[in-house]
């Protein structure tokens, strides 16, 4: 076990004696290799917690264990062992993304720190146009990028990455996941904070999903979707907005203009692509499409009370 | 791996980080430094020799002051806020090891200004310099007590309180302070605090290492810097390591 978290409760004191309550009663644990998702909206409190595991802030109880010793007894180690990503931009200076990565890769690895990793990442990133310009002259991707280099490029056993793919465009996001996934090859553990729910999903191994500081639920995505919903959804593009009979084996349905969403149960999976093809050969529907109850469908139907989306 | 190789990696970063603006800042200091010496006797028509030595004597100080009181608090301001702070608390170093290589850019940066006002008074007053070998020792110690009691309270502020504190300062140091002339005409309750502050005594030990046959500094003034040294660094250590 790389991390092993127990009951953390952590508790902030503002002005006036308000409490708030960050963290309350937190336990995972993450094993060698796994891409850990933590999911949770603005303020949910996964921050916190990661602050936490580097030993930059104390729990009030609980405790925190990294390869076997708490984080509490010694914060030093916690560091090296922990490379991190952090939230905000890093504001490089007049640092070139090069001299950057390669400082901190020395700093990590000390004597043996390999330069031509520094070149692998650059190219498996496609920075190679960034890689010698002022850090002030980048843009915003290109720093986070930067950013996301100098995490992993001497890796403890477990890298953290807050918000990795914020800025990122959608070619080098791709990119991305899969110098991640190179990593956990090399036995290193991930933790990926995001609310960014649809990427994490191809992305983790297990997630946890954080509301208002406590964890609702964790598991492998396909669990944590199974948990809140075990139905398909079909999407109807209508010829017209004018009526149109709902078919009695929908479960719930939504129109909005002519656009038509149905839930139905997966059994009846065959019989509604039936049923559609034959609307759309009779000229009512346009398109359609089915999928799955997405991991985002079981994030916002955990997170919030309201049921949206079916 | 040791703390010296750390000591170099971190040094090499914050250096380059800050590449431009370090240049920007020398060239600040050694206008400041001079403008000190030259633009005072604008102020005192018709100044003697001794006038003109405090003036001599006091601008190396006032850089160092500048440097550690002024400079240094608005950049661990921006730091602070921009989030870089943060992201160095998450470095795999000892933080007295990131102090350290701080300090040592910031003591860099002070010395072309120091040397070329000294140059320069030098040249157009020959005021009575009769430096003394003390003033290595004396410059590290002014400096490192300057750059400490910078990194306490800027470390302990908010950035917001930090920056007025330093605008006080450069005001403070500048006309009220015993740096450019003698402590005898304040008035008696701010030669109390001047007894207490640091900026006296650095002005003192300063002028007793570069006209070593003209003033002297007391015991008194070493132990007052070593205190402030001390309390400034120890002040910042304990908030870098502050959960």
């Amino acid at each position: 076990m790389i991390l092993d978290v127990n009951s953390v409760t952590k508790v902030f004191t503002g002005r006036g004696k308000n409490k708030m309550v960050a963290n309350d009663n937190i336990s995972l644990r993450i094993a060698e290799g796994e891409v850990f998702g933590l999911l949770g909206q603005n303020g949910a409190g996964k921050t916190t917690l990661v602050n936490q595991i580097l030993g930059l802030i104390t729990p009030d109880c609980g405790d925190i264990q990294l390869l076997g010793k708490s984080v509490l007894g010694s914060p030093a180690r916690a560091r090296s062992i922990c490379s991190v990503q952090p939230q905000s931009q890093v504001p490089l200076g007049f640092l070139t993304p090069k001299q950057a990565v390669t400082l901190i890769g020395k700093m990590r690895a000390g004597k043996r720190f390999d330069p031509r990793r520094v070149e692998m990442l650059f190219e498996a990133l496609d920075m190679g146009e960034w890689a010698n310009k002022e850090g002030e002259k980048l843009s915003g991707g290109a720093k986070r990028l930067t950013a996301f280099c100098m995490a992993v490029i001497a890796p403890g056993k477990l890298v953290i990455l807050d918000e990795p793919t914020n800025d990122v465009d959608p070619v080098r996001r791709r990119y991305l996941w899969q110098v991640i996934r190179n990593l956990t090859n090399d036995g290193t553990s991930v933790i990926l904070v995001t609310h960014n729910v649809l990427e994490a999903e191809k992305a983790v191994d297990r997630v946890a999903i954080i509301n208002k500081g406590k964890i609702l639920m964790q598991g492998t995505p396909s669990e944590v979707k199974s948990s809140v919903s075990n139905q398909m959804r079909m999407e109807l593009s209508l010829a017209s907005e004018s009526d149109f009979e709902i078919p009695s084996w929908a479960l719930s349905s939504q129109k909005n203009g002519s656009r038509l969403i149905i839930a139905i149960d997966p059994q009846e999976v065959t019989s509604t692509i039936e049923w559609a093809k034959e609307h759309v050969d009779n000229g009512l529907i346009m398109d359609y499409s089915l999928s799955p109850a997405t991991i985002e469908d079981a994030y916002i139907e955990l997170t919030s009370k309201k049921v949206v989306g079916l | 791996m040791n703390l010296l190789s750390h000591y170099k990696y971190v040094f090499q970063m914050q250096f380059l980080r800050n590449a431009g603006f370090l240049v920007f800042m020398i060239l600040i200091q050694i206008l400041i430094s001079i403008g000190i010496v030259i633009g005072f006797t604008y102020l005192i028509p018709v100044p003697d020799k001794d006038t003109i030595l405090f003036l001599a004597t006091g601008a190396p100080t006032i850089i160092l002051i500048f440097t550690g009181l002024v400079i240094l608090p608005q950049q661990i301001g921006t730091a602070k806020s921009d989030g870089y702070m943060e992201f160095m608390r998450t470095w795999p170093v000892n933080r007295g090891v990131i102090l350290g290589a701080d300090t040592t850019i910031w003591l860099i940066i002070t010395i072309p200004g120091i040397i070329a006002s000294s140059v320069v008074a030098h040249l157009m007053f020959s005021p009575g310099y009769d430096i003394s070998w003390t003033v290595i020792p004396a410059l590290l110690m002014i400096a490192l007590t300057s750059i400490g009691v910078g990194y306490g309270f800027s470390y302990l502020l908010s950035p917001t309180a930090s920056l007025a504190l330093s605008q006080v300062i450069v005001f403070g140091a500048l006309m009220f302070s015993p740096v450019n002339f003698p402590m005898e005409r304040l008035p008696e309750w701010l030669q109390a605090l001047h007894e207490i502050l640091p900026i006296y005594s650095m002005a003192e030990i300063m002028r007793a290492s570069l006209a070593a046959s003209t003033f002297e500094a007391t015991a008194g003034n070493y132990i007052n810097l070593m205190i402030w040294c001390v309390l400034g660094y120890g002040g910042a250590i304990y908030i870098l390591n502050k959960k």
